[in-house]
């Protein structure tokens, strides 16, 4: 062998040897752009509109109703010591006043000792569909239209193109089909899109009442006898149609992740007759949503999973209802945490856990009264961006709260670009330039 | 020859040769019963979730699905990400019931390529293309020692198609 050729060839041999390993199937030269801080992250949208002075600052019914009674019902997310009188905020045993029992606290250190705490962060919209779509994207989202798919990519899809996932590593469980929620899985934006989607599931229909009567009865059918050539024909008659990327009606799993799915389903309804479901104890609603989260983490170990709540939402019109929903909300997020931990050894100590609403609510009330003559509060004006958040997890340091009252500290578009950071992507999302420009990932802004 | 009177007569000759009354024609035109089939090319618009079913119900139990199944149809494949994926789920549903009307599995063997025109024809509204037709015999004749291969599978196959979603 002449030397040049042995040269050139040697070259060729090298850089490939450099390069091939880190060839992802998502088409990414390299996989990581930082090293990854956690395995997992769970990502709780504390959703539904959460008043900064009745949550985090925890004056109770002092900062609302004008009775002097201060106190956190927050106990499983924030330090302080419950409020003494005028409970409402529990379960209603029978017979008894309504909320008058609070719900044990389940965590045995809280989130805020194990983490930390942003006390003042800015929401970019005071409005539910804004609020969640700048925390799925990351972006402000000015010029974004009601019912259509964000226009700037989302979490998950920064995570399948720059992580290298597949579509079962993440997923978004959504707590209904209104508001646009299902629509948040993936953005319509052409370098993105539905191709890089996360799975997504509205537990409530998916396993209720609709989804009984036209899942529950499926055939489960063998995986290579059966599947397997009704696969094939499905691919052949799929690639005669050839269908553009922009036209898919939803997000693609492979075959194997199909097959998984559709075993999920018929396991859940099956578990869920069985009362094998892991359900917070207080249950019902978000409470539900959650636990089925936690079956999705059980069963897939997502990379990513992003579930929102909005019971809380019910403020516009009963603020005891709201008070119920916002205890239950805490109780059901420290249940989650403490089944990651506890429930799942894939998982336990390899997930790190972020939080945050989607926005605030506002400082005036409405006129409207419930059964305690208490009054509603609606969002939308400059108190509605007054938000706290926080994350929890390895590599994140336990008890600290950054920020203040009097000086805040973040946005919620923070949130993707800490994702990223955690999941080890972070310069990709940042170079692909549709993120908030003045976000920075949260262990930035310690 | 190039007196005035023979130019006369002959052009005299050519207007009444050109002018002269002619026989009717009696045209008829007749209809050739042609079935028509489209194609898969011009299938660019995606069917409604309830568009989807009641015409994929339609399609299995010969008759239409009630207003309020549709609509708890629709509501579950908004529920779930993969779109595909449900309606399999959904399609697997139906096809536990006594009710859906499927060809023999006979009929898929002993008689292939009626069987592959006529599925292509009820579920895409045309006719296959040869490569399709033969793809297609080629399979089935390939899994008739598997027992579990039956129309269901295929019937399957062609209602969680892409093309079955557009039209």
């Amino acid at each position: 062998m002449k030397r040049r050729e042995f040269v050139k060839k040697a070259a060729v041999v090298t850089t490939g040897s450099i390069v091939l390993p880190y060839l992802l199937p998502s088409g990414s030269l390299f996989a990581r752009t930082n090293a990854p801080l956690a395995d997992h992250v769970v990502y709780v949208i504390f959703g539904g509109g959460l008043r900064q002075q009745d949550s985090i600052l925890q004056r109770y019914l002092a900062d609302s109703q004008n009775f002097n009674v201060g106190g956190n019902i927050l106990y499983n997310m924030l330090e302080g010591a419950p409020p003494t009188s005028k409970i409402a905020y529990g379960t209603t045993p029978s017979g008894q006043p309504d909320g008058i029992q609070p719900i044990p606290k389940i965590l045995s250190q809280t989130l805020q000792k194990q983490g930390t705490i942003f006390a003042e962060m800015r929401a970019v919209s005071g409005g539910h569909y804004g609020g969640l779509n700048s925390l799925v994207t990351g972006s402000r989202v000015e010029g974004q239209g009601l019912k259509v798919r964000p226009i700037n990519p989302t979490v998950f899809e920064y995570a399948r193109r720059f992580g290298g996932f597949k579509a079962t590593d993440t997923w978004f469980i959504g707590n209904t089909i209104g508001n646009s929620v299902p629509l948040l899985n993936s953005s319509k934006h052409p370098d993105f899109g539905l191709a890089y989607g996360g799975n997504f599931f509205a537990p409530n229909i998916t396993f209720g009442g609709d989804g009984f009567a036209a899942l529950s009865n499926a055939k489960i059918y063998h995986p290579q006898e059966e599947l397997e050539p009704m696969y094939k024909m499905k691919n052949f008659l799929d690639n005669s149609f050839n269908i553009k990327k922009g036209d898919m009606p939803g997000i693609r799993n492979t075959d194997d992740e199909r097959t998984q799915i559709k075993e999920f389903i018929a396991a859940t309804f099956q578990r869920q007759a069985a009362g094998l479901l892991p359900m917070p104890p207080v249950s019902g609603g978000d409470g539900s949503t959650i636990g089925y989260a936690a079956e999705v983490l059980r069963v897939f170990k997502p990379k990513l999973l992003v579930v929102n709540m909005s019971g809380i939402d019910g403020c516009h019109s009963n603020f005891t209802g709201y008070l119920q929903s916002m205890h239950r909300a805490d109780h059901a997020l420290g249940f989650l945490w403490n089944y990651i931990q506890n429930s799942i050894p894939e998982m336990s100590g390899k997930t790190a856990l972020c939080f945050v609403p989607e926005c605030g609510r506002n400082l005036q009330h409405n006129p409207i009264l419930d059964a305690n003559d208490w009054y509603g509060y609606d969002h939308g004006d400059t108190n509605s961006l007054r938000v706290f958040g926080g994350m929890v997890g390895p590599n994140i340091q336990s008890n600290l709260m950054v920020g203040s009252e009097s000086n805040p500290i973040g946005t919620v578009t923070d949130f993707n670009l800490t994702i990223a950071e955690i999941l080890g992507y972070k310069s990709d999302v940042i170079n692909a330039g549709h993120i908030d420009p003045n976000a920075k990932s949260l262990f930035d802004r310690i | 020859m190039n007196t005035p009177i023979f130019k006369i007569v002959i052009t005299a000759f050519l207007l009444l040769f050109f002018t002269q009354c002619k026989k009717d024609k009696n045209t008829r035109y007749e209809i050739i019963q042609t079935p028509s089939y489209g194609d898969n090319l011009n299938k660019d618009k995606d069917k409604t979730n309830i568009e989807f079913h009641s015409i994929l119900t339609t399609n299995l139990f010969q008759k239409p699905s009630s207003i309020n199944e549709l609509t708890r149809t629709d509501r579950v494949i908004q529920s779930c990400g993969d779109k595909t994926l449900i309606n399999e789920v959904i399609i697997s549903n139906y096809m536990n019931s006594n009710l859906v009307k499927l060809p023999s599995r006979r009929m898929m063997v002993d008689s292939t390529e009626r069987f592959v025109e006529e599925t292509y024809v009820r579920f895409f509204i045309r006719r296959p293309t040869e490569a399709e037709k033969t793809w297609f015999i080629n399979f089935i004749n390939a899994n008739k020692s598997n027992v579990n291969f039956r129309p269901e599978l295929v019937y399957t196959a062609f209602s969680a198609s892409d093309e079955y979603m557009f039209y």
